[in-house]
């Protein structure tokens, strides 16, 4: 019979508490230790007297010396992220206290069953919508240890991203970080010192996990066969030169978005129309621009000059917003679809439902008192800027759009679009929507606006 | 006897004790398992080690203080154990320190860490070839929980 007390008295006497502060013990019991290494223990906690899980990172102060950068990390807010609970500090130790994200670690998950492509792109998407929330912080948080085990799958489908240990708070002007730590594999070469670390840091460590997502390996093999898109997003995260790499996590979500077969199928429809549209515009390269001699455009005092790209958007959303009391505009970054547009057309404009949603007739694209759009296009194709000026020139000037017949069209395409682009250019109305791709709902904000405003200029 | 379940140790000394916090031992069961190194699975793993100690199932079961169909799910790996589940395993199956902390790595749980109470609590009498009703009581009267209260925070199983 072993001597109880005496073994009470003996655990009590080795323990060595100094380590963690006194007020986290007194308030949390430590159930397990999760992982340690580095400086760095990290514990399964539960709260005194109730029965709610926690988990606790305790840093040992001779190791990380950066502590007071948790100030930062205190403030992240983000369903994908572990909330903040409680700090504690002694001479030794800081304890930050967080949520305990109840799920699987990706690598488990894996182990047990594979990934379907949609599954990868759905996990990929959300790990973006994480690192944008990082990276876009006013001070950048940059994690920095990208891997399966920190990646993990909530029940509901949901994906976190656990483990701050060694995430840094970007600093401008810096050569390089002052820890150089990271999980083999999956930490790009910047992190081993040679220059500071950055948002593309977790970009490549996000290319390997993609890898690992949908090979099973970290490491390349020319023997595995994959999904050509995702080849290509692994590629262009895991450049060795950091300037090679996606330059954002909301550059990669797009990339993740068009890789997916259903999204594919749309895009090939869409760049069929705007090819369409393209070659009547070289095919009518030598005919007679339609003359607008009689208009005078006060483009120089109708649209406001602002100096950078924020406040352009900025001013148009609160320009659309005012005077139509519309906050559809919101979204500035979000790209617009054609049921976006669709539901601009009804909402702010006041179009009837009927004619804005009716589909063409069949045969080229052509105007009709029965529906607004020429093209048959989805609802959720996004929108070539060209389309959208058509759009915004037929609200204000009608006129312009139905009246192209003196320019010659042997080929039955439709000109409409080259019309209204010429228009739209002479009258300004593009100014700040340059880019000729997709536009995003703040840039169809600008564009209205500048229409709104050229319009009304005209009037008065 | 099969070196995998080792006789018990019948010294127990606090200097002994200060020493298991140093030993590398603890260390190597804290380090993750290299990637991409393959584990047979627990029940794999229990089953050699009920053959290598010449034992069987329902004695090590009922040693454990397991409930007994539960037991044999764990066996025949129909199921997967709590943390708290294979350290009643490690009493069952009389191991030291490092039999636990082999039963926790191949059941992929935290390793036993001296720097949790109760975790040093458990090393200390698992040390010391205290029987699990001893250690219960010595976690009793230390008012830490006791062993095989509960599946409250385990993350998301995968049954096979």
């Amino acid at each position: 019979m072993n001597d109880l007390k005496l073994a009470v008295k003996e655990i009590e006497d080795g323990y060595d508490a100094l380590y963690c502060p006194a007020e986290f013990l007194e308030q949390y019991e430590q159930l397990e230790c999760l992982s340690a290494g580095h400086g760095t223990d990290t514990y399964l906690v539960k709260k005194k007297g109730g029965e709610e899980i926690f988990v606790a990172k305790c840093y040992d102060k001779r190791v990380h010396t950066n502590v007071h950068e948790n100030s930062i990390l205190k403030e992240l807010s983000h369903r994908g992220l572990p909330a903040f609970v409680d700090e504690f500090q002694n001479d030794f130790a800081a304890c930050v206290v967080r949520e305990y994200v109840e799920g699987t670690p990706l690598d488990q998950y894996l182990e047990q069953r594979e990934l379907s492509n949609l599954d990868v792109i759905d996990i990929g998407t959300q790990l973006c919508d994480i690192l944008v929330y990082l990276h876009e912080r006013d001070n950048p948080v940059i994690h920095r240890d990208i891997k399966p085990q920190n990646v993990i799958l909530k029940a509901d489908g949901q994906v976190a991203l656990i483990d701050f240990d060694i995430s840094r708070i970007y600093s401008k002007g810096s050569d390089t970080d002052t820890q150089f730590f990271g999980t083999k594999n999956y930490a790009p070469p910047e992190q081993y010192g040679f220059s500071q670390t950055d948002s593309r840091t977790d970009i490549y460590s996000f290319g390997i996990l993609l890898r690992y997502m949908v090979t099973g390996k970290e490491r390349e093999d020319s023997n595995v066969s994959i999904y050509k898109p995702f080849g290509k997003i692994i590629k262009k995260c895991t450049a060795f030169a950091p300037k090679e790499r996606f330059e954002s996590a909301k550059a990669v979500k797009k990339a993740l978005f068009l890789a997916n077969p259903e999204t594919q199928r749309k895009r090939k429809r869409r760049v069929f129309i705007c090819s369409m549209v393209l070659i009547l515009l070289c095919v009518l390269g030598g005919i007679k621009w339609y003359q607008y001699e009689t208009m005078d455009f006060p483009a120089a005092s109708a649209i406001p000059a602002v100096l950078t790209e924020e406040e352009r958007l900025a001013d148009a959303v609160s320009y659309m917003k005012d005077k139509y009391g519309t906050e559809l505009f919101n979204e500035m970054g979000s790209y617009a679809d054609i049921g976006f547009v669709k539901t601009v057309l009804t909402d702010v404009y006041g179009y009837d439902r009927d004619y804005v949603y009716a589909l063409p007739e069949e045969g080229p694209p052509h105007e009709s008192d029965h529906n607004f759009l020429p093209w048959g296009m989805g609802d959720e194709q996004y929108v070539p800027r060209d389309v959208m000026i058509y759009v915004a020139v037929k609200i204000y000037w009608v006129d312009k759009v139905l009246d192209y017949t003196s320019i010659k069209d042997d080929n039955g395409y439709y000109p409409g679009v080259r019309v209204a682009v010429a228009f739209a250019e002479e009258s300004g109305i593009v100014t700040g929507v340059g880019r000729p791709e997709d536009i995003t709902k703040g840039e169809m904000a600008i564009l209205l606006a500048n229409a709104d405003r050229v319009y009304t200029a005209l009037q008065e | 006897m099969s070196d995998l379940i080792e006789p018990k140790s019948q010294k127990k000394t606090s200097v002994l004790f200060g020493l298991l916090f140093k030993t590398p031992n603890i260390r190597k069961f804290m380090e993750k398992t290299e990637e991409g190194m393959w584990l047979p699975s627990f029940s794999e793993y229990i089953n050699k080690l009920c053959k290598d100690g010449d034992e069987v199932p329902e004695r090590i079961i009922k040693r454990s203080n397991i409930e007994r169909s539960f037991g044999h799910q764990l066996f025949k790996g129909t199921k997967n154990p709590s943390r708290d589940t294979v350290i009643q395993l490690a009493f069952g199956f009389n191991t030291d320190v490092e039999g636990a902390q082999n039963l926790l790595k191949y059941a992929r749980k935290s390793a036993l860490y001296p720097r949790v109470k109760r975790d040093a609590a458990i090393i200390y009498c698992l040390h010391n070839g205290f029987t699990l009703l001893e250690t219960q009581t010595v976690l009793y009267d230390m008012k830490l929980s006791m062993i095989g209260r509960g599946k409250l925070y385990e993350r998301f199983e995968i049954s096979g």
